[in-house]
C-alpha cells in the first residue's frame, strides 16, 4: 500500500481532529485502504478505454487527464471581460455540470458501500472517527475533481483577470463544493426515502447517460454561447434566476469586481454564501438519517415481473427455433438486470441519442430551419447505430460470468441459435425504441417524405448489427468476466466499424439521387438481410460458421 | 456448566422489530466465559440479527444488552476491542491483498502495523495460505476467502467470538484445525458465539446449545441435557421436533411427484 501524499498533508491536522474526538490513527488507517481501493477502480469516464494497468499501483489523482482536459477548455470562457454575470455563470455551470455528474456516477459506490457497515462498525471504532473518515475520503476525491477541472482556468485567471478575481474565484469553488456535496446527499437521501436500494442504482445509471450526452451537447453549446457573449447580453434580473445556484456564483463577481451595486446582485452574492454553509449545517444534521437509509440498499427491492408477458410475446413473433427463444428471453432479462452490463452500455446509449442530432443541431442553430427539410441530412440518423458495436461487444461480459458453466451443461447441438436470440433481443430491446425515438423526431424536422429512406435505414442497421457481431470473435452471451475486456483491444475494430456505418450512408446516398432508388436498395437490403443472417447463423448442424466452439 | 464469576454477555428481554415484522420476541440469555454456543434455528429465526444487535451493527432494539458487564447502548465502542466476528456473507474488501486487509483490520483494533503484519503472516501459514498472502481477495476461493476472515477476527486474541456459518467452505482438514482451535481457545477461558445450520458439527463442538424459533429460545442447554428432556435422536431430530418440523416426509415426496409431473398442457 502506497502512502499518499493527502494522508501526509492530512497528519498536519492531527491535533485537531484528536480534539474533537476522532481518532486519528484509526481514521489514517481507513482513509489509506480508502484510497488504495479506489486506485483499484476504474472510473466511468475512462471505463471504455481502459487497458492493462489493472496492476499498477493507483492513486485517485491517477485517471484525471481527462478533467485537466476539460478544464482547459474552460479557458477560453475566462478570457472575456466585462460581462461577469454571463462568463461566470457559464463556467460556474459547467463545473458545477461536471462535478455532480461525476460524483453520482462515479462515488456512489464508494459513499454507498454497503460492506462497511459490516467490516467497520463490528470493530471499536467509534461513530465520529467512521464518519469524518467517510466525509474526508469523499472531500479528497471531490476536491482532486475540482482542482484539476478548474486548476487550468484558475492559474489562467490569476495573470488575466489578477489576483482578487482569483480569490474570489477560488473561495467559491470550496462553496460550491460543499453545495454540491450536500446536494448529492440529499438527493440520495430523497430517494432512497422514497425508493428501494435498486432504484438508487437505477438511477445512478440513468446519471451516465445524462452525462454523457450532456458534456457532447454541453460543449456544442458552450461554444455557440460564445456568439451571444459577445454582443454582450446586459443581465436582466428575473425571479426565476434565483432558483439558477450557478447565477449565485456569478453574482460577486458582477459585484465585487464589475462594481455594480444592485441590491440583485446583493442578494444573489449573500445566496452563494449563505446556502453552502446552511446546507453543510444541515448534512450534519442528517448524517445519521443517511447511515439509517443505508441499510435499505441490501434490502431486496421487488425484480418486476410484469412484462415477463411482454417478452414471451416478443420472443415469439421474433424467434421461431424455441431455443432461440429461450436465449431472447435471457439475454433480455441479463440485460435488463446486469449492472455492469448498463454501466458499460448506458454511455455508448448516450452517444447514439446525441450523435445523429448534433449536426442537425448546429444548422438549426444557425437559424437554417427550411435548408433542412430539403437536405439530406437525415442520413445522420445512421449514427443512431454506433451503440451495437458496444452493445455487441459487452454482450460476453459479466460480472457473474462464472454462472456460464451452465452452457457446458445442457446439452445443446448448435450455437447458432443462441446467438441469433441473442442479437435479436439487443436489437429488439435497445436499438428498435432508441431507432424509433429518432424516427419521430426526424420525421418531424423532415417531414414525411424520409418515411422510405427510414424503413431503409432500419434493414440497412439489422445488416450491421450482424456485421458487428461477426467482427469480433464469438464467444458465448454473459460468459467472460469484464476484466478480461481491458487485455483485448478492439479499438481498431471499432474504428472499421464506424467507417463502414458511414459507407453505409453514403450507398443510402447515392441511391436517393435517382427516382425509385430507395425502392431498389430497399429491395437488396432485404434480400442480403435474408441472406446474411442465414448464413452468419446456419439451421444445420454440421455448418462451421459461428457455431465453432465454446470458450475454455 | 455456567463458572462462578459474571457473565460475559447477558441479554434481557431482548425485543426487537423491522419495519414489518417482529424478530425478537423477548430474549433473554446468559452466556459465561468458556462457553462454546451453538446459536441455531429456522432460516428468518432471528440468529443474525441477535448477532447484529451485540455487534452494535443494528440499532433500535428494545431491553439491554450488557457484554463485559456494561450496557453496549452506552455509547463506549471500546468492548469491541475485545470481539472477533466472522459475519455470516463472506464481506471483506476484495480489491485489497490479504497482507493489506488483516493489518488494517488489525489496526482497526488499535495494533501496530508491524505486529498484525507478523501475527497475520504466521497465521496464513499456518491455514496453508502462505503463497496467497500478496494476493488480492478477489482472485480467492470460498474457503480461502473463510480463512481469511477468520484470521481477521482473531488476530487480535478476542475474548468472544461471534461466528456464523464459521466453517463454510472449508475443506474436511480445514474443518478439523478450526474445529480444535475453539475447542483450545474454550478451554483458555474464550467464550465462542457460534450459529450454523450444519447440526452435526453444532452437536458436536457446543458445550451449550440455544435454539430459537420465531424470535424466541425454544431450548437451552448441553446436548446431552437436550437429550434428556425427552427429545430422543440426533440434533437435527431435536430441532425438527422443536421447531414443529415433521412434514419433511411429505414435503420430499411431493417434490418428487411435482419432479416428475408430465405436463398436461403444452
Amino acid at each position: 500500500m502506497t502512502d499518499f501524499y493527502v494522508l501526509k498533508l492530512l497528519d498536519k491536522l492531527r491535533g485537531g481532529f484528536s480534539r474533537i474526538g476522532v481518532d486519528y490513527d484509526v481514521m489514517r488507517s481507513i482513509l489509506q485502504v480508502k484510497l488504495t481501493m479506489d486506485g483499484r477502480r476504474t472510473p466511468t469516464v475512462l471505463a471504455g478505454m481502459q487497458k492493462k494497468e489493472e496492476m499498477k499501483e493507483g492513486s485517485p489523482l491517477r485517471v484525471q487527464w481527462i478533467y485537466l482536459l476539460f478544464g482547459v477548455m474552460l479557458i477560453p470562457l475566462m478570457m472575456l471581460t466585462g460581462n461577469y454575470m454571463l462568463q461566470m455563470s457559464l463556467v460556474f455551470g459547467v463545473v458545477m455540470f461536471m462535478i455532480t455528474t461525476t460524483l453520482i456516477s462515479d462515488f456512489s459506490s464508494v459513499m454507498l458501500d454497503l460492506r462497511d457497515k459490516n467490516i467497520l462498525a463490528s470493530k471499536p471504532v467509534n461513530r465520529r472517527t467512521l464518519n469524518m473518515a467517510k466525509s474526508i475520503h469523499i472531500l479528497i476525491y471531490l476536491f482532486s475533481v475540482t482542482l484539476t477541472l478548474t486548476g487550468p482556468s484558475l492559474i489562467f485567471c490569476l495573470f488575466k483577470q489578477g489576483v482578487l478575481f482569483f480569490l474570489l474565484y477560488a473561495v467559491e469553488i470550496i462553496l460550491m463544493d460543499c453545495f454540491i456535496l450536500v446536494i448529492t446527499a440529499l438527493l440520495y437521501l430523497m430517494i432512497m426515502k422514497f425508493f428501494d436500494g435498486e432504484k438508487l442504482k437505477d438511477i445512478i445509471n440513468y446519471v451516465q447517460i445524462i452525462l454523457t450526452i450532456g458534456i457532447t451537447v454541453g460543449y456544442q453549446l458552450v461554444i455557440r454561447l460564445f456568439d451571444i457573449a459577445e454582443m454582450s447580453l446586459s443581465f436582466n434580473p428575473a425571479w426565476w434566476q434565483y432558483l439558477i445556484s450557478p447565477i449565485w456564483f456569478a453574482a460577486p463577481f458582477e459585484m465585487l469586481i464589475g462594481g455594480a451595486g444592485d441590491t440583485n446582485f446583493v442578494v444573489l452574492s449573500v445566496l452563494a454564501l449563505v446556502i453552502p454553509l446552511l446546507l453543510i449545517v444541515a448534512y450534519i444534521k442528517l448524517t445519521p438519517l443517511f447511515e439509517k437509509s443505508l441499510q435499505k440498499l441490501s434490502e431486496q427491492g421487488n425484480v418486476g415481473k410484469s412484462n415477463a408477458r411482454m417478452v414471451d410475446w416478443l420472443s415469439k413473433i421474433t424467434c421461431k427455433n424455441p431455443v432461440e427463444g429461450m436465449f431472447f428471453r435471457f439475454s433480455w432479462s441479463m440485460m435488463k438486470n446486469e449492472r455492469d452490463f448498463k454501466l458499460k452500455v448506458y454511455p455508448a446509449i448516450g452517444y447514439s441519442i446525441v450523435f445523429p442530432f448534433i449536426f442537425i443541431f448546429g444548422i438549426l442553430w444557425d437559424g437554417n430551419v427550411s435548408s433542412i427539410k430539403g437536405s439530406s441530412t437525415y442520413l445522420m440518423i445512421y449514427f443512431g447505430a454506433t451503440l451495437l458495436q458496444t452493445v455487441v461487444l459487452m454482450l460476453r461480459y459479466s460480472g457473474s460470468y462464472k454462472g456460464s458453466w451452465i452452457y457446458k451443461l445442457i446439452p445443446l447441438p448448435n450455437t447458432a441459435p443462441i446467438y441469433r436470440g441473442m442479437l435479436k433481443a439487443a436489437i429488439v430491446r435497445l436499438l428498435l425504441p432508441l431507432f424509433a425515438i429518432e424516427a419521430i423526431v426526424y420525421l418531424w424536422l423532415f417531414g414525411l417524405r424520409i418515411v422510405p429512406d427510414l424503413v431503409v435505414v432500419l434493414f440497412a442497421m439489422l445488416i450491421y448489427a450482424v456485421i458487428c457481431f461477426r467482427s469480433y470473435p464469438p464467444v458465448l452471451p454473459f460468459s467472460e468476466r469484464y476484466e478480461a475486456a481491458k487485455q483485448k483491444d478492439y479499438t481498431a475494430n471499432s474504428f472499421g466499424l464506424l467507417f463502414l456505418l458511414m459507407g453505409m450512408a453514403g450507398i443510402h446516398y447515392v441511391f436517393t439521387l435517382f427516382t425509385g432508388g430507395v425502392y431498389i436498395y430497399l429491395l437488396a437490403l432485404v434480400v442480403l438481410n435474408l441472406w446474411i443472417w442465414r448464413i452468419t447463423f446456419p439451421k444445420s448442424v454440421s455448418s462451421a460458421g459461428h457455431g465453432s466452439s465454446f470458450p475454455g | 456448566m455456567g463458572l462462578a464469576d459474571d457473565p460475559v454477555i447477558a441479554i434481557s428481554g431482548l425485543w426487537m422489530n423491522y419495519t414489518d415484522r417482529m424478530v425478537l420476541r423477548g430474549i433473554d440469555l446468559k452466556v459465561y466465559k468458556g462457553q462454546i454456543i451453538g446459536y441455531i434455528g429456522p432460516n428468518g429465526a432471528g440468529k443474525s440479527t441477535t448477532v447484529k444487535i451485540m455487534l452494535g451493527l443494528v440499532e433500535g432494539y428494545n431491553g439491554k444488552v450488557e457484554i463485559f458487564g456494561r450496557d453496549i447502548a452506552d455509547g463506549d465502542v471500546s468492548y469491541k476491542k475485545r470481539i472477533g466476528y466472522v459475519p455470516e456473507v463472506a464481506e471483506l474488501y476484495d480489491s485489497l491483498t490479504a497482507r493489506e486487509y488483516l493489518t488494517f483490520v488489525g489496526e482497526l483494533y488499535g495494533m501496530k502495523r508491524s505486529d498484525v503484519d507478523y501475527k497475520a503472516g504466521k497465521l496464513m501459514d499456518l491455514l496453508g495460505l502462505e503463497k496467497a498472502y500478496d494476493s488480492r481477495i478477489a482472485t480467492f476461493s470460498k474457503g480461502m476467502k473463510q480463512k481469511v476472515l477468520l484470521i481477521s477476527s482473531m488476530l487480535h486474541d478476542p475474548d468472544i467470538l461471534f461466528l456464523d456459518e464459521p466453517l463454510s467452505g472449508l475443506d474436511a482438514n480445514s474443518v478439523m484445525v478450526v474445529k480444535e482451535i475453539f475447542a483450545s481457545l474454550a478451554a483458555r477461558g474464550k467464550t465462542i458465539f457460534y450459529s450454523s445450520h450444519i447440526m452435526d458439527v453444532v452437536e458436536k463442538i457446543s458445550s451449550r446449545i440455544v435454539l430459537i424459533d420465531g424470535g424466541d429460545i425454544v431450548a437451552d442447554g448441553s446436548f446431552a441435557e437436550l437429550q434428556e428432556k425427552g427429545r430422543e435422536g440426533s440434533l437435527e431430530d431435536i430441532f425438527n421436533q422443536l421447531t414443529g418440523f415433521d412434514k419433511y416426509r411429505d414435503i420430499a415426496g411431493e417434490f418428487v411427484a411435482v419432479m416428475q409431473e408430465v405436463p398436461s398442457h403444452d
